[in-house]
């Protein structure tokens, strides 16, 4: 230690050096691999084959729902007039018309092409679903933080939600579609008007479990305004839960419209739906069978893609699969 | 504990009322209220003037508002001045007469003290100016009408609906003065051969009873007033529509009750514990050669269940069989994860959480009706037994997947907490580590969802019913919206409402009695 205390200046500079302005900067970072998160959910997603095939599916079917039907405007009453073009099965459609792509599927009980309506009606479906998901899923997230976070809001939410949170979802929307009328929007708003709820209640939740989490407490102790610990502490620890409650959602919405479509209480006759077309095809279904089972299926197809490209991109934005 | 339930079930009844009022406020002040004369037949036939005063009568019967009638009025008027013979009087045909001319009827002294007596009490007028040929000759319904109306105010509905929901029969419920003999007693009942508690001055005869119909022992005493029906059922009250039995007549050997003791016997659909009291006055002919007394308004026999007890009895055997076959599949998936039936079970609780239930309640019905025959119209069906089977797996198919799911969730939660470590360090064996440990600890969750399950059930049954035509509450719903029947469509919503939320409280009491750890109340310790 008596050595150390009395080098000499001389031998001072040999150990010790002044760095550099431009060096300055570099020596601050702490060298560690990069991490980008939605990178790492990509990079785990990609990785599964099924899921490729997934999205493949999930694009081809947005495109032919949102493209085939430009190409093809869908009219029920297209053929209403030629009472031969009514019930026509595949072959004899095709027959009849040419081969034309459009009655791929044969006709319905209007002689309407079956092939463009579950295009269309899937269109609607789609649509419907994203939209409710977007608004419920924005309000659910936002007041379901809110919720979780502050004690006062809390107490006072608890109550709205012990009324209105415990009552069956399609009662609500049965009788709010009665209330309002059918309509593409109607079910928009009976969809969204309580529907957030169960989401914001699931949030209020799992924000109240990370709230309470040291990292939260130590934010919290620096002094760190709330709206800041929310979006920076909480919301993204959350992104994973996010994903999977909408790849439940959307599936739901999807089974209440074609159900209330088909009860004749959901769209207008006017719009195209898979509800309205499984109801124009139950009489007849076995009878004419091509008339029912096209809109089935596709109700099915598009809500089980939705339903497992959701889960399957919620594993992947679960930070826990990105370890290698 | 009770102090904690007791503010549970306050807490439930407010948010019942609650919902009820804002149910009450949208469907009465939004829902155009002439759409209940879409389907009146009796509205179709009446024309002009008489079409317009039918619709207020109808408005009133539905409790839109109350009116009071300008000719009733005058009539009142009158009695009181000239008793029964106030028609003859020339001064009474004047007045009342008054409203036929448009022009001057506001000049008339008893028109005007119609109007302020009403006016003061806040209420509005409608006049139904009369409608003429150029002949001066009235046309068909053209009379004229005054109408002083006030509209309903929904916390007076609401108040008019809580107060007469439950109702307790009494034996001075009939106001017949000839009754002198009113008595609540044992006897025996000559129908069942078990005894019957019988009442004499009450509305039913049959206070309770006993027949071969399921659940056996029917009671008449107490019930629950849902409120009446506008279109579907016209006028009837609902807790009626939901418990009588619906399906065709059901015609048995019986007797009158005029023949009792004696060897006559007749063929006939009447159900006898159903007699109501008819005023003396009223008795027909006929009925008095058939009824030893006053109880002679009937309901029949049919062969189908009530519309509530199709929804129950397909509810709870869908609950029950979701139960025993989902929580044993459950656990072997989660014993044997990632193996083959782990893989199977998966591939069906994704099926059956994304695929909409219509779209997977119509693969069942064509394929039970492709390959085993079984009906999927319950109106069509001959057997109407098996019309029950294809329905009541379709709402078993949710649950089971649902239960499937969480059972195997928890197992595998339980399967990796350190007690079942320590168990396996023990030397147990895995039998014992999964029955004695693991279950009984996933089982804490199920327990919880239980009362839910049956709920869901019932719910599941909008669906179900609607696809499968079966006359059950759901269905009474789906086609209460469509006819315009607000009256139905506050009774379910009663109805659901007050079930889910006897679940929401049963499913919570049952966790607490299957996990000694929960406290319910927070005065007792833990708390939450």
């Amino acid at each position: 230690m008596e050595e150390m205390m009395n080098l000499s200046p001389e031998q001072e500079n040999e150990l010790f050096r002044f760095l550099g302005e431009d060096e300055k900067a570099s020596s601050e970072k702490i060298i560690a691999p990069r991490y980008s998160y939605w990178k790492s959910v990509f990079r785990v997603f990609f990785r599964k084959k099924s899921n490729i095939i997934l999205l493949t599916l999930f694009i081809l079917l947005l495109v032919s729902a949102f493209i085939i039907p430009l190409i093809f405007p869908y009219d029920v009453m297209e053929n209403v007039t030629d009472s031969s073009s009514y019930n026509l099965s595949p072959t004899a459609a095709m027959t009849k018309y040419g081969g034309s792509i459009k009655y791929l599927l044969g006709t319905g009980s209007s002689g309407n092409s079956i092939f463009l309506g579950i295009f269309a009606s899937a269109q609607t479906s789609l649509k419907l679903a994203f939209i409710c998901a977007a608004i419920n899923m924005f309000i659910g997230v936002v007041l379901g933080a809110v919720w979780g976070y502050s004690k006062k809001v809390d107490s006072v939410m608890l109550v709205f939600y012990n009324i209105f949170g415990n009552i069956p979802g399609l009662l609500v929307q049965s009788v709010l579609v009665y209330v309002i009328g059918s309509g593409f929007w109607s079910l928009v708003i009976a969809f969204t008007l309580f529907g957030w709820l169960g989401v914001a209640f699931f949030f209020r939740t799992q924000v109240m479990i990370i709230r309470d989490r040291e990292y939260s407490l130590a934010s919290r102790c620096l002094g760190t305004p709330i709206n800041r610990i929310i979006s920076r502490n909480v919301l993204p620890f959350l992104t994973s839960v996010i994903v999977t409650v909408l790849a439940s959602e959307v599936p739901g919405y999807i089974s209440s419209e074609v159900f209330l479509s088909y009860a004749g209480l959901g769209l207008s006759a006017s719009v195209p739906s898979l509800g309205r077309m499984i109801q124009n095809g139950q009489t007849a279904f076995i009878t004419y069978p091509w008339t029912f089972w096209p809109p089935v299926i596709m109700a099915s197809l598009v809500a089980m893609i939705l339903y497992l490209l959701g889960q399957h991109l919620a594993d992947a934005s679960d930070p826990r699969t990105h370890m290698l | 504990m009770k102090k904690y339930l007791f503010k549970r079930i306050l807490f439930s009844v407010f948010s019942l009322i609650v919902v009820v009022v804002l149910v009450m406020i949208m469907v009465y002040s939004l829902i155009e209220r002439s759409a209940i004369f879409q389907t009146d037949d009796t509205w179709n036939k009446k024309s002009n003037n008489d079409r317009g005063l039918y619709e207020y009568v109808q408005y009133q019967k539905f409790g839109y508002l109350t009116f009071e009638d300008y000719t009733t009025f005058v009539k009142n008027k009158y009695i009181e001045v000239y008793g029964d013979d106030y028609y003859k009087q020339s001064d009474y045909l004047a007045d009342k007469n008054a409203i036929q001319d448009a022009a001057t009827f506001q000049q008339n002294p008893t028109v005007q003290e119609f109007l302020n007596k009403y006016a003061a009490k806040g209420y509005e007028f409608k006049y139904f100016e009369p409608m003429l040929y150029k002949s001066g000759k009235t046309k068909p319904g053209g009379t004229g009408y005054l109408l002083a109306i006030d509209n309903t105010n929904v916390f007076v509905r609401l108040g008019k609906y809580i107060a007469n929901f439950f109702s307790f029969e009494t034996t001075k419920d009939v106001k017949d003065p000839n009754l002198t003999d009113r008595y609540v007693r044992f006897e025996k009942d000559p129908y069942s051969g078990l005894f019957a508690i019988v009442g004499s001055g009450t509305q039913h005869k049959y206070l309770l009873y006993f027949n071969d119909r399921f659940p056996y022992i029917h009671q008449n005493w107490f019930r629950i007033n849902l409120g009446t029906s506008y279109t579907a059922y016209r006028g009837q009250e609902i807790t009626n529509v939901v418990t009588t039995p619906t399906g065709d007549l059901k015609t048995t050997r019986q007797q009158f009750p005029i023949d009792l003791g004696t060897d006559k016997y007749t063929d006939t659909a009447i159900d006898f514990h159903s007699v109501t009291y008819n005023a003396t006055g009223e008795l027909s002919e006929v009925e008095k050669t058939q009824f030893t007394d006053n109880y002679t308004v009937y309901s029949y026999q049919r062969t189908g269940l009530t519309v509530i007890g199709n929804s129950f009895i397909m509810g709870i055997i869908s609950t029950l069989m979701a139960y025993l076959i989902g929580l044993p599949i459950g656990i072997a998936m989660a014993r044997k994860k990632d193996g083959f039936l782990d893989n199977i079970g998966n591939a069906y609780i994704v099926f059956i959480s994304a695929v909409p239930s219509l779209a997977y309640i119509f693969m069942l019905a064509a394929f039970g009706n492709a390959v085993f025959h079984l009906p999927y119209k319950f109106a069509t069906a001959e057997t109407k037994v098996l019309a029950y089977i294809l329905p009541t797996i379709s709402l078993t198919l949710p649950g089971l997947g649902s239960l499937m799911k969480w059972m195997r969730r928890y197992m595998i939660d339980q399967m990796n907490s350190d007690y079942v470590k320590f168990a396996r360090a023990e030397g147990l064996s895995e039998k014992e580590i999964f029955r004695i440990h693991i279950s009984r600890n996933a089982m804490i969750y199920i327990v919880h969802g239980i009362p839910g399950s049956i709920l869901f059930s019932l719910v599941g049954g909008f669906i179900t019913e609607t696809a499968y035509g079966i006359p059950g509450t759901g269905r009474l719903l789906i086609n209460a919206i469509h006819q315009h029947d607000n009256g139905i469509v506050v009774a379910m919503t009663v109805f659901y409402t007050s079930l889910s939320l006897a679940s929401v409280i049963l499913g919570d009491l049952l966790l607490a009695k299957a996990d000694p750890r929960i406290s319910l109340s927070s005065d007792k310790g833990g708390g939450r």
